[in-house]
C-alpha cells in the first residue's frame, strides 16, 4: 500500500533549534497514525510540515522531503490546494471573530461553496461529527469567540473536517474537553477513519493506545521508533520508548 | 506564673498566645474571669489523663450576640468570661488536672507593611491625578480664554463670509474652504497609500533587512520637521513635478508629512488581531489576502480608521508645510455661486486657516482683535470635532468587536 503521508529524511531548523532531526516515515491511508513523545520535542513541527504553514515561521528552514501521496509538497506551486485537502487542529482553541455558522462555513465560502442549503447541511454535519451540534444548534448566529474553551476546540474541529479533509491533523484535540465529550470525539474519529487519514498529537499516552493503528515515538526532535500500536505499547524495541509508554519517563 | 506545686490539681489554661499553669481551679477561674472578654470566641474544658469534670467539655462564648445570659452552649453562649468563670466554679470544685483551652477570635489586623503599602497606593494615584490635572488645565484655559477674546466675532456670518478691507474686516470662508479642500486632497493622497503600505508591511513582508530598513525608513520620516517637509514639497512638487505654488502641491506635501504616521498605526492595528486568528484561516486553505479581507481587517478597521483621522486634525493645524508650497496670503474669491463653495482650483494658490492666523498676526497692523481669536477657535473648533468624530468612531466600532 503506498503511503499517504511520507517524511523523507525531514530535517527543521529554527535558527540554531533543531526541532525535526532526519525523519524518515510513512503514513499508511485510512488508518489513524498517532504521535507521542514529551513536550517541545517537534511534534507540532511535524504536523505544520504536512500543510505547509511551517512557510509562515520566517526563521524556518526544511530539508528533505514531504510527500502527500507521492507528491512533494514544496514543489507543489498551489499550496492552497494542498491545505484544502488537510484538516488541521491546534491545541489552542481559536473561535474566529465570526458566528458560529461562519466559522464553519468560512473555509466551504472561500472555496466558492455559496449555495445556503448545501452549506446548512455541511455545518450540521461538521458540527455533529465534533459533538458540538446539540449544544449550538440553537444558537448558530452568536459568536464564535463567546463559546468556552472545550466548545471553542470541539468548534476548531469542526472547522477542520468543513472543507472535507483527506487528512485530519490533530494536535491534542482533548486538552480543554471533558472525558466524556472526548470518548465521543474519539467515536467519531473511529468512524471517520474510513474516509481520510487521521494523525494524532497526543500527550495522552492511553489515548494513542486507544484509537491508533500505528504510533510514532519522538523524542528531543528524533524519531526513536515507530510501527504498529499493539506491538509498540507491547513490545518495544526501544528501551526509551518501553518507559515513556508505561510512564516511567524522567 | 507556672508554679506547679501542686501537680495532681494542675489546671492549664492554654491559649494561642501560650500555656498558663494554676495550682488550683479557682485560681485559674479567677484568671479566667479577668482575661478579655472580646477576644476570645469559646472555652473548652479538656480532662486529663487523670481528670475528671462533672459536666461536658465544649462551651461557647460569644460577646458580640447580645443581650444573653447562656450557659455555654453553642445556641445559647456565655456573655462573658466571668459569667463563664462564676458557671465552671459551681460544678468543676473537684476538677483537676484540666485543661481550659481559649479559642481567640480572629481579627484581621493589618501590619505596618500592609498600611504603609495602604497609603503609598493614595500617594501613587494622588501624584498621576495632579499629573492629568496638568494636562486638563491648561486645555480648558486655553480654550476658555481663546474663547472669551472670540465671542464679539464669533457668528454665522463670521464662518460664511470672506475676509474684506484687507482682512481688517468680514468672516473666515475663504481660508476656512482652503483649510478643507487642503485636508481632504492630502487624505485622498496618504490614506490609501499609507494603509495598504501599512497592510503590506504588517501582512506580507518578511522580516529580512530589507523591511527593517523600510520600517526605519518610515519611522524617521515621522520624524521629520514638517519644515523641512515644505522644503522638500517646494523641490518635489512645486518646482521638479512643475505643479508651481497650489493646492495640489500643498496638499501632496501635506499627504507625504501625514504618510508615516498613517502606516504606523495602520501596523500596530493590524497587529492588534491576534495571529491564532490568521493562523486558523490559513490552516484551512485561506489566502492572505482573503484572511486580511475576512477577518483582520473588519477587526482593526477601528484603529486605522483613528490613526487617518487623528492625521486630518494634524494636517489642518499645521502651517510650514503649506507656507512655501501653496498658501496664500489673502485672495479675493467669489461671494457667492460655486465660486463661493469652490473658491480654488486645483493649481490655484489658497488660503488656510492656520496661515490666516499667522497673516494676521504678523503682517495686518490694525486687525481687529476679536478677529485673530476667532480664527483661532474655528481653527481649534476644527481640530476637535475632527478628533471628536475619531473617538466617536473607535467606540462605535469597538463595540462591535468580536472577542
Amino acid at each position: 500500500m503506498t503511503p499517504h503521508v511520507e517524511f523523507r529524511n525531514v530535517t527543521v531548523q529554527y535558527g540554531n533549534h533543531i526541532a525535526l532531526d532526519d525523519i524518515s516515515l510513512n503514513i499508511l491511508p485510512k488508518t489513524i497514525f498517532g504521535i507521542i513523545g514529551p513536550a517541545n520535542s517537534g511534534k507540532t513541527t511535524f504536523l505544520k510540515c504536512i500543510n505547509r504553514t511551517i512557510d509562515f515561521i520566517d526563521a524556518a528552514k526544511v530539508e528533505g522531503d514531504v510527500l502527500v501521496q507521492g507528491e512533494s509538497v514544496a514543489r507543489k506551486r498551489n499550496v492552497y490546494e494542498l491545505r484544502r485537502r488537510i484538516g488541521m487542529v491546534f491545541p489552542l482553541p481559536v473561535g474566529l471573530p465570526l458566528s458560529i455558522y461562519e466559522n464553519v462555513a468560512y473555509a466551504p465560502r472561500r472555496a466558492g461553496m455559496n449555495d445556503p442549503v448545501e452549506l446548512d447541511a455541511l455545518v450540521e454535519r461538521c458540527l455533529t461529527q465534533s459533538v458540538l451540534w446539540d449544544e449550538v444548534k440553537d444558537r448558530l448566529h452568536s459568536l464564535g469567540t463567546k463559546l468556552s474553551g472545550g466548545q471553542q476546540q470541539r468548534l476548531t474541529l469542526a472547522r477542520a473536517l468543513s472543507h472535507r479533509p483527506e487528512i485530519l491533523c490533530l494536535d491534542e484535540f482533548s486538552i480543554a474537553i471533558d472525558p466524556v465529550t472526548t470518548m465521543k470525539i474519539e467515536d467519531v474519529l473511529l468512524e471517520l477513519k474510513d474516509q481520510m487519514t487521521i494523525i494524532l498529537v497526543t500527550n495522552l499516552v492511553q489515548q494513542a493506545h486507544r484509537l491508533t493503528d500505528q504510533t510514532a515515538f519522538i523524542n528531543a526532535s528524533k524519531l526513536i521508533e515507530y510501527g504498529d500500536t499493539e506491538e509498540m505499547f507491547s513490545d518495544p524495541k526501544n528501551e526509551l520508548t518501553k518507559r515513556y509508554v508505561t510512564g516511567d519517563f524522567g | 506564673m507556672n508554679n506547679a506545686t501542686m501537680p495532681s490539681r494542675d489546671i492549664y489554661i492554654t491559649s494561642s498566645t501560650g500555656e498558663d499553669c494554676y495550682p488550683t481551679w479557682d485560681e485559674a477561674l479567677d484568671a479566667l474571669a479577668k482575661l478579655p472578654s472580646e477576644d476570645v470566641k469559646s472555652v473548652r474544658l479538656i480532662p486529663g489523663e487523670t481528670g475528671s469534670i462533672s459536666r461536658g467539655s465544649n462551651y461557647y462564648f460569644d460577646t458580640h450576640l447580645m443581650g444573653l445570659s447562656g450557659n455555654g452552649t453553642e445556641q445559647d453562649p456565655w456573655p462573658d468570661l466571668a459569667a463563664a468563670a462564676a458557671d465552671l466554679a459551681q460544678d468543676g470544685a473537684a476538677a483537676k488536672n484540666v485543661t481550659i483551652e481559649i479559642k481567640r477570635r480572629v481579627i484581621f489586623t493589618a501590619t505596618r507593611r500592609e498600611d504603609w503599602k495602604r497609603i503609598q497606593q493614595y500617594i501613587v494615584q494622588f501624584i498621576f491625578f495632579l499629573m492629568v490635572m496638568a494636562l486638563v488645565i491648561p486645555v480648558v484655559a486655553i480654550l476658555g480664554y481663546l474663547f472669551y477674546k472670540a465671542m464679539p466675532a464669533l457668528s454665522y456670518s463670521f464662518v460664511f463670509e470672506n475676509p474684506r478691507d484687507r482682512m481688517t474686516a468680514g468672516g473666515i470662508w475663504a481660508p476656512l474652504a482652503g483649510t478643507f479642500f487642503l485636508v481632504l486632497i492630502s487624505l485622498l493622497i496618504a490614506a490609501p497609500i499609507g494603509v495598504f503600505a501599512g497592510i503590506y508591511l504588517n501582512e506580507y513582508a518578511k522580516n529580512n533587512w530589507l523591511n527593517r530598513l523600510i520600517g526605519l525608513a518610515v519611522v524617521n520620516l515621522a520624524g521629520v520637521p514638517s519644515i523641512v517637509h515644505a522644503l522638500f514639497g517646494l523641490g518635489a512638487f512645486v518646482l521638479f513635478a512643475n505643479f508651481g505654488e497650489s493646492l495640489i502641491a500643498a496638499s501632496a506635501t501635506l499627504a507625504i508629512m501625514t504618510l508615516p504616521v498613517i502606516i504606523t498605526s495602520t501596523r500596530e492595528a493590524l497587529a492588534a488581531v491576534p495571529m491564532s486568528f490568521r493562523e486558523a484561516c490559513w490552516n484551512m486553505g485561506a489566502t492572505k489576502w482573503q484572511t486580511i479581507r475576512t477577518i483582520v481587517l473588519p477587526n482593526s478597521i477601528s484603529g486605522i480608521l483613528t490613526g487617518v483621522i487623528l492625521q486630518v486634525a494634524r494636517a489642518a493645524g499645521e502651517t510650514a508645510p503649506i507656507l512655501f508650497t501653496g498658501a496664500a496670503f489673502y485672495l479675493k474669491v467669489a461671494d457667492k455661486g460655486a465660486g463661493y463653495w469652490f473658491p480654488y482650483g486645483l493649481n490655484d494658490k489658497v488660503m488656510a486657516l492656520s496661515m490666516h492666523l499667522y497673516t494676521l498676526m504678523t503682517q495686518v497692523n490694525n486687525a481687529p482683535e476679536e478677529i485673530v481669536y476667532g480664527t483661532a477657535v474655528v481653527l481649534i473648533g476644527l481640530v476637535l470635532a475632527v478628533n471628536s468624530l475619531s473617538i466617536g468612531l473607535r467606540v462605535y466600532l469597538r463595540s462591535r468587536k468580536k472577542w
